[in-house]
């Protein structure tokens, strides 16, 4: 199968042509302070236990740096831990690339102080061990500021969410009732037919 | 009733000269008609069907294509019902990338060793059985992933899983015992691609059904083990009509058949014996590795790959995944069509050219594939990577049903297996491990397919010739009797056990290609009619 070479040229051209530019993660300021409820090294179960967050503005930084922020998402985030050994979790500084922070708590028109949810850990959250980070957006919808319960190497105040195993009596029980049914409807046909054999001799 | 044999002189081979190009169906001058046996469609001297009537379901021939080529769709429908849903599992199993890589690995492997087993219980108990078995006993490891909770769990229950993939075997042994050798390039690469397509039908199939378990109210852990249930039902299914509706051999099952005397029954040792000291089977098994493998192991990789490097959502990857995979809707039987088309115009040595040439142009495309950072482009390459693949698979099995006559169960058993060793292997090696990207794993992967596919050259048949050797012109080596008569001793051959391979010997000899009407008979083969 050739591809004609022109085609072949102009394709990879294009390739390379699409480099987009994105907000970075370094590019941000910790403007926001965020705490969590859970302790550090809670173990919390999906589906039950209940999370606490809050958010504000850093006053420390000068009045007027927040004048362009609309909206904060608060999400759980992924522990270095927790992205080991599994790509598709992995810290990349564009932010669109990036998949560190996957689950969104909530999300809310910025308002400086007094910000505060509490959910329960939805059901279809993964094991891991997590932190919380909060983004402020503009009206563009880019990142322009951040915060998070933890240090800057991400190395405190994690917790651990277990998981859901998703297993239910009643699928098990199912399993088994059709898997006895294929085994006895083989065995039930081959005897069938075994004798059926033997006595047309 | 091994049928009529022609009288001395009978025989039309090439009188006309004009052969059809399509090979749908053997006109009655190139292989004679059976004018006594009773069926649907014309029948030659072993009562094989000497048309492809593909939207028949005509007792046997063609309800058999429809049987085997639908049961094999369910197994892969079931092997590879975990792949487009790996995002969701990785996270309720909360797997490594090396768990996902290895649960791959296993899926393929079980049935290495399964397919070796249907190869021999193909030559001894009957397709029929051994697919029947197999569908329904893998239906309960299926079942299973209703209980999976870790990574060890889910990579046991897809090697369990796995084991059903050598309904292969069974569909290509029934379809080789119904169809007549001229068209049966066509007919196996249609009955097996229309199987493999099964690989790209259940990455659309099961991300719907897991958005409409999710819709109907499960959470997402939960939902992808309910999913699971149809696979399962849909092997219990097809095992019933199997057992039901299908049956060995055009004229009856295989044990009533033995009981009558009709087909001897062989020894196991002996079939074996004869498959293995064939070279070129082991040459098949390596290159099936690179052709049916890479396109396990593709549909193993490629959703989770489109989703991560291009992050697509869960059903768009899954879309564009099945595209992979369905093209053997067509890819595959137009594998096996160019086999039967080049062996029409330079036989045997067309049919390696052909596979050769396939196989080498998909090895190309998946290395492209890896490079490639665009979706649009990476889209074509997988496209253009599948047919290459796909056809390839095609073309080999043209060719396998001449390797041996005795033994065609066990090289297919064997060929296929090697297609599950090679997915393995490459799975091994450039999926299941961190140091390079999955696109890195596809261009080396490609590599290696142009590589391993050079073997191809070697294989030569003394009557047909190679690749880059021609036929032998002794007319005793250069004949097909002698080729396929040599797999018998004497004493087998005092008892008459070598009929078959007679027949299918005179019924070979179109693969001489181009001008067949002068093909001198040796003067030492046996007649028919002793």
């Amino acid at each position: 199968m050739e591809v004609p070479t022109g085609f072949l040229v102009i394709s990879l051209l294009l390739c390379f042509a699409t480099t987009g530019y994105g907000v970075t993660f370094t590019s941000l300021q910790r403007t926001l302070v965020v705490t969590a409820s859970p302790t550090e090294g809670q173990v919390l179960k999906a589906g039950d236990a209940n999370i606490t967050v809050t958010w504000g503005f850093n006053r420390t930084f000068p009045s007027g740096t927040d004048s362009d922020y609309r909206t904060v998402k608060v999400k759980l985030c992924y522990a270095p831990i927790s992205q080991k050994d599994r790509s598709w979790r992995k810290t990349v500084d564009e932010m669109k690339k990036d998949k560190t922070c996957q689950h969104k708590i909530v999300a809310r028109p910025y308002s400086a102080s007094n910000n505060t949810f509490t959910s329960t850990i939805l059901r279809d959250i993964p094991s891991g061990t997590y932190f919380v980070r909060a983004y402020a957006f503009n009206g563009n919808d880019e990142e322009v500021g951040f915060g998070q319960n933890t240090n800057g190497k991400l190395e405190t105040n994690l917790f651990v969410i277990q998981a859901i195993t998703g297993r239910h009596a009643s699928l098990d029980i199912a399993s088994i009732c059709f898997s006895a049914f294929s085994v006895v409807a083989l065995a039930g046909f081959f005897y069938m037919e075994k004798s059926k054999g033997k006595s047309s001799k | 009733m091994s049928g009529i044999e022609g009288s001395p002189g009978s025989s039309m081979h090439g009188v006309t000269g004009r052969e059809p190009v399509m090979a749908f169906s053997v006109a009655s001058p190139m292989v004679a008609t059976d004018t006594t046996a009773k069926f649907d469609l014309p029948v030659d001297s072993e009562h094989k069907a000497k048309v492809f009537k593909l939207f028949s379901f005509a007792n046997p021939h063609m309800r058999t294509f429809h049987l085997s080529w639908i049961s094999f769709f369910a197994t892969f429908v079931s092997t590879f019902a975990a792949a487009p849903l790996v995002p969701i599992i990785r996270d309720n199993l909360d797997l490594t990338k090396a768990d996902i890589g290895n649960a791959g690995v296993a899926s393929v492997s079980g049935s290495i060793f399964s397919r070796l087993v249907m190869g021999a219980v193909c030559d001894l108990l009957g397709p029929r059985y051994g697919c029947a078995f197999l569908i329904m006993l893998s239906a309960p490891t299926i079942f299973c992933m209703s209980f999976v909770a870790d990574a060890s769990g889910y990579i046991a229950v897809r090697f369990m899983i796995g084991f059903s993939l050598a309904t292969f075997v069974s569909c290509q042994y029934w379809m080789s015992t119904m169809f007549n050798s001229k068209i049966i390039g066509l007919v196996n690469g249609t009955a097996a691609g229309w199987g493999n397509m099964g690989g790209g039908a259940t990455q659309l199939l099961m991300p719907v059904l897991f958005e409409i378990i999710k819709k109907a109210g499960a959470t997402p852990f939960t939902a992808w083990r309910i999913a699971f249930f149809i696979p399962g039902w849909l092997n219990v299914i097809m095992g019933i009509f199997v057992l039901t509706l299908g049956q060995d051999l055009p004229d009856g099952n295989l044990g009533a058949l033995q009981k009558k005397g009709d087909v001897a029954k062989d020894k196991f040792g002996k079939v074996l014996w004869y498959a293995v000291t064939n070279y070129r089977t082991w040459i098949f098994v390596l290159l099936y590795g690179y052709s049916m493998g890479v396109e396990l192991t593709i549909d193993n990789v490629i959703a989770e790959y489109f989703y991560d490097r291009f992050d697509l959502k869960l059903h768009l990857a899954g879309i564009i995944a099945a595209t992979f995979g369905m093209a053997n809707l067509l890819a595959r039987p137009f594998g096996g069509w160019t086999s039967d088309y080049m062996a029409n115009r330079w036989g045997m040595r067309g049919r390696l050219w052909n596979l050769w040439l396939l196989q080498t142009a998909g090895g190309v495309c998946c290395l492209f594939l890896g490079l490639v950072n665009s979706l649009p482009l990476a889209i074509t390459f997988m496209i253009l990577f599948s047919i290459g693949a796909q056809a390839a698979c095609g073309a080999t099995f043209g060719i396998i049903p001449f390797i041996s006559r005795r033994s065609l169960g066990i090289i297919s058993g064997m060929t296929g297996a090697g297609g599950n060793f090679g997915s393995g292997l490459t799975q091994l090696i450039f999926f299941a491990t961190a140091s390079f990207s999955t696109a890195k794993g596809l261009s080396y992967m490609g590599i290696m397919i142009i590589i391993c596919t050079l073997p191809v050259s070697f294989v030569h048949f003394p009557q047909w010739g190679s690749m880059f050797l021609p036929a032998s012109q002794d007319i005793v080596k250069g004949s097909e009797e002698t080729y396929y008569v040599a797999e018998w001793t004497e004493e087998e051959k005092q008892k008459g056990m070598h009929q078959a391979s007679l027949r299918f010997a005179e019924n070979s000899r179109s693969e001489r290609g181009g001008k067949v009407a002068s093909a001198p008979t040796p003067p030492n083969a046996t007649p028919n009619y002793v």
